[in-house]
């Protein structure tokens, strides 16, 4: 430890940030996690490096950098675990020019305020930008906001914009474009900001200040207006909801969209006016694809580049491929078994703890991701997060005790229907799940749906409308994507009268946490806070939730500098041919 | 031969008629929500209702029937649910992809079929009638989406002679959109090949059995004007009349095909609006496709009433 250095450091934060480097320089978090935490509280890369410097920088944890393979990361996989964001370090300067082909699902309307899936998620970044964007440590990073600050309390966020930023049109962009963009998220409800901010939080006095008056503390604020929160992207004043990119191009953003069909694919052609200078490759060309397996075909047929995302079932041949870079990002996404806890066969939290208690996680991981991904304890804190208990106990399958849980609460020959989307790995899941659950004495029938009706009718029917989501089924697999920070998970799903929370979930004690988490700013704090939600949640049993399962990208070693996130944002500024 | 013309195209209206009646019927009914389609399922309700009022799916389903109708001449069926796009603007492009792979499987097999078709009933019980048969046979009973993904496999990713999706990139020209077009191409005449080869071959075993055949022959025509003028006639009017009604099947039914080759035609685009309760452009795709099938028996029906005037006299009669 370098004291003398580690006291000006000190000397130069305020309460909020001191904490965090106090948290790190007494070993209270890792590395990793203190660069992660002090990206979402907006400390510089400088400041960040002279902390680990002082500090002596001698954990046992690798560069944060995400250059190299770690963790059990393949040979042939470039990055990452432990961050949110697969990047790729500066492999040199690439030949300018070119067009980089990517293979992506359809996607739904190209409305950034009202969109919903991946797809769409994945243009709408190449147009417009967040306050907070990826950085090339996979963690959040200035983007439209050169800097943020919050107030002591952590109610009131300060964001420095950039300046000289200008929309395709070649008008300014200002503090105006933040608050309305806000206000329309507000109003939407589409963006996990209900409780985080009302209608005209954002004081707009300095066109290039952005003062966000919270509606209570939030230590994660700024990770919430960050692209790993998709709907956030920033777009005009006068862009009103409902208004697509399609049909109204525009943002701030390297790439502007120069043709768009629906059916087939789009093309971004470079921004030549970008804030952050000229982009190597002229061209980005999306193909769409309703299939994964033809998608495969295409990138080892060679008619695509690039893929968002792709699957361990079904990708395999590509995880071995050396002209296949993988690009594997820790992330939170994962799977709930959503319970009714309110009424029916699993009001009685024994029931739910029985039917946890009979996963099989480790096999559920292995067989469904090649053990991509980490085990989950039935609660939302990911394991990699810088406030993750790791006290909390795991929960183990034990059938034995499932079947003396269920044979003290007195109840037996328990038959339900667990209701799922026909997505992805969910159908095998569910086949897993059933089967452990029938050595407890739980018949698990599996009705498989549509994706199109099965968020409408199985896991939150519109009616009835209070409280949301009263209409669920019994039981049911729902899935969630990434996100910086739990918070959305808490406020929709768990939360007392949360928007998603189809297990009609209530507990003061978890709600209370939960706004006690909120309202931390400080790793202690929130670390504490988080104890308690995963005690709460584990012991409560309103989700089941197995694991959290890696995001797998990648493309073809003729491009270099491909970065992309847990949510399917691939961003290519940087992306030249190798 | 216009008084028969006029006969066809009226009852092609009243055809049309019952299709958009029927499909009127069908799209009611599902349960659906258009408004929840189009606001997504975390939408406020009084959003969601804003967007019912909006698209009239509140009104009484006689003016919803009475729009439909009205649609089907002005062709402007509104914007799609899921994409929010005009439906004119979907539909023109998947039917012009629809319609060039058709168009060139067609190319592709119809002239080979028909002479392969030929060849063998000329030299009836040879070896290579025999082969022609039974290749048919193999041929034509694999589905076209497995003969696809053999063919992708195969020549497109193990050999890498031909593209493995199907799309060009935009701005392409004929031969290169032509060449990306090959495979899906090919696994259909996998399988129309057999079909329409066997139906000729019947056929003109027929026509050359056939009296009127026989008379001509012994007229001492010559071989080339007998096939011409009195056997492919008389044989080609069941091998036309099917490829009239597989044109309409080809612009819609392929769907697995146009999946495996990621070739967004109409197929895929009723699938997925099937999927999506994506009405309107459900409605105005099946009525197209119910054009495209009404029209292309029109003009079988026309072929063989050329090829064959007892035919267009029977249907006056």
């Amino acid at each position: 430890m370098d004291w003398k250095r580690f006291d000006r450091v000190r000397r130069d934060v305020g309460p909020v940030h001191l904490d965090l480097v106090e948290s790190y320089a007494q070993g209270r978090i890792t590395r990793r996690q203190f660069a992660r935490r002090a990206a979402v509280l907006g400390l510089s890369l400088p400041f960040v490096s002279t902390v680990i410097a002082a500090c002596g920088g001698d954990d046992d944890e690798t560069s944060s950098s995400g250059t190299g393979a770690t963790g059990t990361s393949p040979p042939g996989t470039a990055a990452t675990t432990g961050s949110a964001a697969g990047t790729e370090g500066t492999a040199g300067a690439g030949t300018p020019g070119g067009t980089i082909r990517i293979g992506a699902q359809v996607p739904g309307a190209l409305d950034p305020i009202q969109m919903q899936d991946l797809g769409a998620y994945g243009l709408i970044a190449q147009s417009f930008e967040f306050l907070a964007t990826l950085g090339d440590d996979g963690m959040i990073a200035p983007g439209l906001a050169e800097s943020w600050e919050p107030n002591e309390t952590g109610d009131v966020w300060t964001f420095q914009l950039r300046e000289g930023v200008k929309w395709h049109d070649g008008t300014d962009f200002t503090s105006a474009d933040v608050a309305a963009t806000m206000d329309r998220l507000v109003e939407a409800q589409n963006s996990g900001l209900s409780g985080v901010i009302e209608s005209g939080a954002v004081d707009t006095t300095d066109p290039l200040v952005a003062v966000f008056n919270l509606a209570a503390p939030n230590g994660n604020f700024p990770a919430l207006v960050s692209l790993f929160n998709a709907q956030t992207a920033i777009t005009p004043a006068s862009y009103e909801t409902g208004t697509t990119l399609d049909a109204t191009p525009a943002g701030t953003g390297a790439w502007i969209l120069d043709s768009f069909d629906a059916a087939t694919g789009c093309t971004f052609v470079r921004n030549e006016a970008w804030w952050g200078g000229a982009t190597p490759l002229d061209t980005v060309e999306f193909s769409f694809f309703d299939d994964l397996g033809t998608m495969l075909t295409g990138m080892t047929g060679g008619a695509v580049d690039a893929l968002v995302q792709f699957s361990v079932i079904g990708g395999d041949a590509l995880l071995n491929d050396p002209n296949f870079n993988v690009l594997e990002i820790q992330s939170a996404t994962h799977r709930q078994i959503w319970m009714k806890s309110d009424s029916g066969q699993f009001a009685d939290k024994a029931v739910r703890q029985a039917l946890a208690l009979t996963f099989n996680r480790e096999q559920m991981l292995e067989t469904l991701f090649r053990g991509r991904g980490n085990i989950g304890n039935d609660h939302v804190i990911a394991p990699f997060l810088p406030y993750f208990d790791e006290s909390v106990p795991q929960r183990e399958r034990n059938v034995e005790q499932a079947r003396q849980l269920l044979s003290d609460a007195g109840v037996e020959g328990i038959q339900a229907t667990l209701q799922i989307p026909n997505l992805q790995e969910i159908p095998e899941l569910a086949q897993l799940i059933a089967a452990g659950a029938a050595e407890a004495g739980i018949t698990l029938e599996i009705a498989q749906e549509s994706t199109e009706t099965f968020y409408g009718s199985q896991w939150c029917p519109a009616e009835p409308a209070d409280p949301p989501c009263s209409g669920a089924a019994e039981i049911g697999i729902v899935d969630y994507g990434d996100r910086p920070t739990p918070d959305i998970y808490c406020n929709a799903a768990l939360k007392t009268g949360g928007v998603w929370n189809s297990s009609q979930y209530s507990n003061p004690e978890f709600d209370a946490a939960f706004v006690e988490f909120q309202g931390s700013v400080g790793v202690d704090a929130q670390k504490a806070a988080c104890n308690k939600i995963q005690t709460i949640l584990n012991e409560d049993t309103p989700i089941g939730m197995p694991f959290f399962y890696n995001f797998l990208s990648g493309h073809s070693n003729a491009f270099q500098d491909v970065n992309v996130t847990a949510i399917g944002q691939m961003f290519l500024q940087k992306a030249s041919q190798a | 031969m216009t008084r028969y013309i006029v006969r066809r195209l009226a009852l092609s209206v009243v055809t049309l008629f019952l299709l958009v009646s029927a499909v009127f019927l069908i799209t009611n009914v599902f349960p659906s929500d258009p408004g929840r389609t189009i606001a997504g399922p975390f939408a406020p309700q009084a959003t969601v209702d804003q967007i019912n009022e909006t698209l009239g799916t509140n009104d009484p389903k006689l003016d919803q029937y009475g729009r439909l109708l009205k649609s089907v001449v002005t062709f402007d069926y509104g914007d799609s649910y899921q994409l929010r796009q005009p439906v004119t603007d979907l539909l023109r492009p998947a039917l012009g992809r629809s319609a060039k792979l058709v168009v060139f499987a067609l190319v592709l097999t119809v002239p080979l079929a028909i002479v392969a078709g030929m060849y063998a009933a000329r030299r009836r019980n040879s070896f290579a009638d025999r082969a022609i048969v039974t290749l048919g046979v193999a041929s034509s009973s694999i589905p076209e989406f497995v003969s696809g993904v053999i063919l992708q496999y195969l020549i497109a990713v193990q050999l890498g002679w031909f593209e493995p999706l199907a799309l060009a990139p935009r701005g392409s020209n004929l031969i290169t959109q032509l060449r990306y077009l090959t495979l899906p191409a090919l696994a259909l005449v996998v399988v129309y090949f057999g079909y329409i080869a066997r139906m000729t071959r019947a056929g003109t075993i027929n026509a050359l059995d056939a009296d009127y055949t026989r008379t001509a022959v012994m007229k001492g025509l010559p071989t080339g004007r007998v096939m011409r003028r009195h056997v492919m006639r008389n044989a080609l009017q069941p091998t036309v009349s099917v490829i009239g009604i597989q044109v309409g099947y080809l612009f819609s039914g392929i769907i697995g095909l146009e999946r495996i080759f990621n070739y967004p035609g109409l197929g895929l685009l009723i699938f997925n609006a099937v999927r999506a309760k994506d009405f309107p452009l459900l409605s105005a795709a099946v009525i197209v496709v119910g054009i495209i099938y009404m029209l292309c028996t029109l003009i079988a029906d026309l072929v063989i009433a050329w090829m064959n005037p007892r035919a267009r006299l029977e249907a006056v009669r």
